[in-house]
């Protein structure tokens, strides 16, 4: 269409600008520390043998909790991508789920769930007569492991299993009248299509495990399971040697970096087929096989969440209170910020930045559908590289550069931060709405005589409106849930929930950060909904 | 100068060059045919300002409309895809480009011209749980509400059914009949094009290859080419038959007579006899027979009202029915 390079610029470049300069002023601040005194810091952290067991530490960690995710979903999406079943829809939805739960709600259910004193040990003593702690869990290896393949277990069944419906079983069907075995059929016809898929679930977990933070800064218990992430962290509140976390972050930025670049190189997008997988009816065994299915993913996945439930409520020794309530009101957590100020400063926080977050990146993701499939895609997960403790150090750097100190500022700082953090997600949740409109539809608009603001207006944005509203949910939950930058950023003045959460768990206040987790669930779970079903579909996903 | 003029318009692509110049009159229903990748719809994709051309100038109703923005051209345009506004129903589709601004009143013509497409009711209808042939009478309806100077169809029908496609083209030309609008109607479909243009304008490789009446184009056509896109026929190397002519010589199924038992020339004189032609395949037609024929290795396409008995038969044409063809 004529004048396609002027709607891109109009478009696209505020929104990219914007990012830019929220992603490199903060960068650069990280960069000018790392590089200080003719790069001592960073030199010094390129000859310390310790960068390297930490790159190991955080490879090994992130390659097997893959690997495992991705292991463990397989059978499942197997299952799931061809028979259809009772229950089969509600499972599904609570794997999307996961997708919003905040992972220091992980972390907090893991804490209450799987403790040395945690609800299962509690019932494992019980029901077992034993007077010592069972199963010890927390602290360990395996527990990084365990949350990582519990976070993550849901994303890898989702993707494998969406891939696979995505695969006509035509191919399958010839193999089989051929004589092929099952086995044979699978191995020869259904994993080679399957390869993208997987490799693709695979990646995704393990760039989420490269740059985890909580679950290994709390279930990890000592420095010995340190990853990049949680060495920056330490470095700047524990060591204060701002000069090394900044040389870390820009080594850690260049490794992820690498990664990504590989990562990009080994999936290659593959077209998508016409006709999907018809699902068949289960019957008879198999239907024994779905329960069996759905009652193992639900043992696994709703126990830790349900755990915080529990323990907002109950004490240690089952008794009912209201104790932890009373608290969020007052400021008997002994925190400097109260629960209620935590949780107003967050939601406020979230609805900034999600509605910052539909505006600039509702632009790029019609810029890139139009004009620019590849660049501006890119452009805008250039943040996804740096991690967001890196981010969160960055900013951490500029705060320290502001003069004049307030709650406002510190508000601001931490909005933009997470703003950085969300922009990505939010372009890649609204440019497939984007691309899907057909172009005639504009065309037809224009047409009809429409100006571009009208074709716009009338004509696409209402059929772009599930998608903003799905990006607004998941970029209000993403912020909702934000710990990693904030609490690298946090100069104490401002605490959100997720923060208040962690320090509560630090100083072993499980009731009330049960309390808070709990409503951090609730709002997850009416975002999720608004996300979901919050509005009526217009035909073009 | 005629209502529509396009002369020397240009458009390069990488492997393909659009060259044409035409003039559509006021009223005229005009059908471009040709096959695919001969420029049919990149033409109207100009005509509608979708696309820029390279080159020459589009004169609208006196109008140099070359350079105008695709809404200031007041050209309506029905697509093949039902490009319908999913999140509007029927109604509002309609009244989307239409310049009236009373309400009632636009609820009136809304209701006028679903009548006019015989969509009576369909109003408060979601666009998306309409048929592929009521999505098209929506379009056409919603083109015609914001009162175009001319209307282009970008192969309207083509996702639609035999039977469908009939009974919408019979609704278009009948909406051109009582409106009086001029229409450039796109299509590869030879029979549609026949069945409802004043004229038609052959395409190919970019350029027009021929331009009159159905009956002008089938009878008359000026080259191999048109002869055998506007319907079937035989071509043979002129040689054959006429000493010292060159090209084809080219004659339609119908124009040529099969007879069973070996033919004298010297009694046919104003005939061309082919003796001996073995009978390849016969294809019952309805109202009579196809035959696939074989003369010396060269291929005849003759219809017959009967099914011949024999392997071998005789062909005779009318001489002024063989047309020299290049």
């Amino acid at each position: 269409m004529p004048g396609n390079r002027g709607y891109c610029i109009r478009h696209a470049l505020p929104g990219i600008a914007v990012l830019t300069i929220l992603f490199l002023i903060p960068l650069a601040a990280t960069f000018s520390y790392a590089f200080r005194d003719e790069a001592k810091a960073l030199i010094g952290i390129i000859r310390d043998g310790y960068t390297y067991r930490l790159l190991s530490f955080t490879l090994t960690q992130s390659l097997l909790s893959a690997l495992i995710a991705v292991a463990a979903a397989l059978p499942f999406a197997a299952f799931f991508a061809r028979y259809s079943f009772p229950g089969r829809k509600a499972v599904m939805t609570l794997s999307a789920l996961s997708f919003t739960i905040p992972t220091i709600l992980v972390v907090l259910g893991f804490v209450i769930w799987y403790g040395n004193n945690g609800i299962l040990n509690t019932l494992l003593m019980k029901f077992l007569h034993r007077d010592y702690t069972m199963l010890r869990v927390l602290y360990s290896f395996k527990a990084i492991i365990l949350a990582h393949v519990y976070l993550n277990f849901p994303v890898a069944f989702l993707l494998i299993t969406e891939a696979w419906m995505g695969l006509p079983d035509t191919a399958e069907n010839a193999a089989y009248t051929l004589g092929a075995s099952r086995m044979k059929a699978f191995l020869s016809v259904t994993l080679p299509r399957l390869r993208g898929g997987i490799a693709s679930a695979f990646i995704l977990i393990f760039l989420f495990c490269f740059s985890s933070f909580s679950i290994i800064l709390v279930l990890g218990g000592n420095p010995a399971y340190s990853t990049f992430e949680t060495e920056i962290y330490r470095k700047v509140h524990i060591s204060v040697d701002r000069e090394g976390a900044a040389a870390l972050s820009v080594f850690a930025l260049c490794v992820t970096a690498i990664l990504m670049a590989a990562a990009g190189l080994g999936v290659r997008q593959k077209r998508a087929e016409r006709h999907r997988r018809t699902l068949r009816k289960a019957e008879g065994g198999k239907i024994a096989e779905a329960i069996i299915m759905m009652l193992l993913m639900l043992l696994f996945l709703l126990p830790p969440i349900l755990s915080i439930l529990y323990r907002a409520f109950f004490t240690k020794d089952g008794a009912f209170t209201l104790r932890a309530w009373d608290d969020i009101a007052g400021k008997g957590f002994g925190m400097a910020s109260t629960a209620l100020e935590g949780i107003m400063c967050s939601f406020a926080i979230a609805a900034a930045v999600s509605i910052l977050s539909i505006i600039i990146g509702l632009r790029i993701a019609e810029a890139s559908a139009k004009c620019s499939p590849r660049l501006l895609p890119a452009i805008s997960s250039l943040p996804m590289a740096a991690g967001s403790v890196t981010l969160g150090l960055g900013f951490s750097f500029i705060s320290a550069l502001i003069p004049v100190k307030s709650d406002l500022i510190s508000c601001i700082l931490v909005a933009a931060a997470h703003l950085v953090i969300v922009l990505p997600f939010s372009v890649r949740t609204m440019t497939p709405g984007a691309r899907a409109i057909p172009e005639r539809i504009t065309q037809a608009a224009y047409t009809l005589g429409a100006s571009a603001g009208k074709a716009r207006r009338k004509a696409e944005l209402p059929l772009l409106a599930p998608y903003i509203r799905k990006a607004a949910a998941f970029s209000f939950a993403l912020s909702l849930g934000e710990v990693n930058a904030t609490l690298t950023l946090s100069d104490g003045r401002i605490s959100t929930i997720p923060v208040l959460i962690y320090r509560m768990i630090s100083s072993y206040n499980y009731q009330g950060a049960a309390a808070l987790g709990t409503i951090l669930l609730a709002m997850a779970l009416i975002i999720f909904a608004i996300g979901e079903y919050g509005g009526k579909d217009n035909g073009i996903s | 100068m005629a209502y529509l003029e396009i002369r020397n318009l240009k458009k390069e692509y990488r492997d393909f060059t659009l060259s044409i110049s035409l003039s559509v009159d006021e009223g005229e229903f005009l059908c471009v045919i040709g096959p695919s990748g001969s420029g049919k719809s990149t033409l109207l994709s100009i005509i509608a300002g979708l696309e820029e051309a390279d080159g020459g100038t589009i004169t609208l109703a006196g109008h140099d409309i070359t350079h105008s923005r695709i809404q200031e051209r007041g050209i309506g345009m029905v697509f093949q895809d039902f490009a319908l506004f999913p999140s509007m129903n029927v109604s509002r589709n309609i009244e989307f480009g239409m310049k009236e601004k009373d309400k009632a009143r636009r609820k009136e013509i809304t209701a006028d011209l679903l009548r006019l497409v015989g969509l009576e009711g369909y109003g408060k209808r979601s666009v998306n749980s309409l048929s592929g042939g009521e999505a098209q009478r929506v379009q056409l309806a919603r083109a015609i509400a914001s009162e175009p100077r001319i209307l282009l169809l970008d192969e309207p029908l083509s996702a639609l059914d035999a039977p469908m496609r009939k009974n919408i083209r019979n609704a278009v030309r009948a909406i051109h009949d009582s409106l009086g609008i001029t229409m450039i109607y796109v299509t590869h479909d030879r029979e549609e094009a026949f069945s409802i243009s004043d004229s038609i304008l052959l395409m190919k490789d970019g350029q027009a290859e021929a331009r009159g009446s159905a009956e002008d184009l089938y009878r008359n056509p000026p080259s191999l080419f048109s002869a055998f896109f506007t319907g079937e026929g035989t071509a043979l190397p002129a040689h054959l038959i006429f000493e010292n002519m060159e090209g084809s010589v080219f004659f339609r199924p119908e124009e040529a007579a099969i007879a069973e038992e070996e033919l004298d020339p010297s009694l046919y004189t104003m005939h061309v006899i082919f003796s001996g032609c073995e009978v390849i395949s016969c294809e019952f037609m309805g109202t009579g027979y196809m035959l696939g024929l074989s003369y010396r290795g060269y291929p005849l396409l003759c219809q017959s009202a009967t099914k011949p008995r024999r392997r071998t038969v005789s062909v005779m044409i009318l001489r002024t029915c063989l047309r020299n063809l290049q």
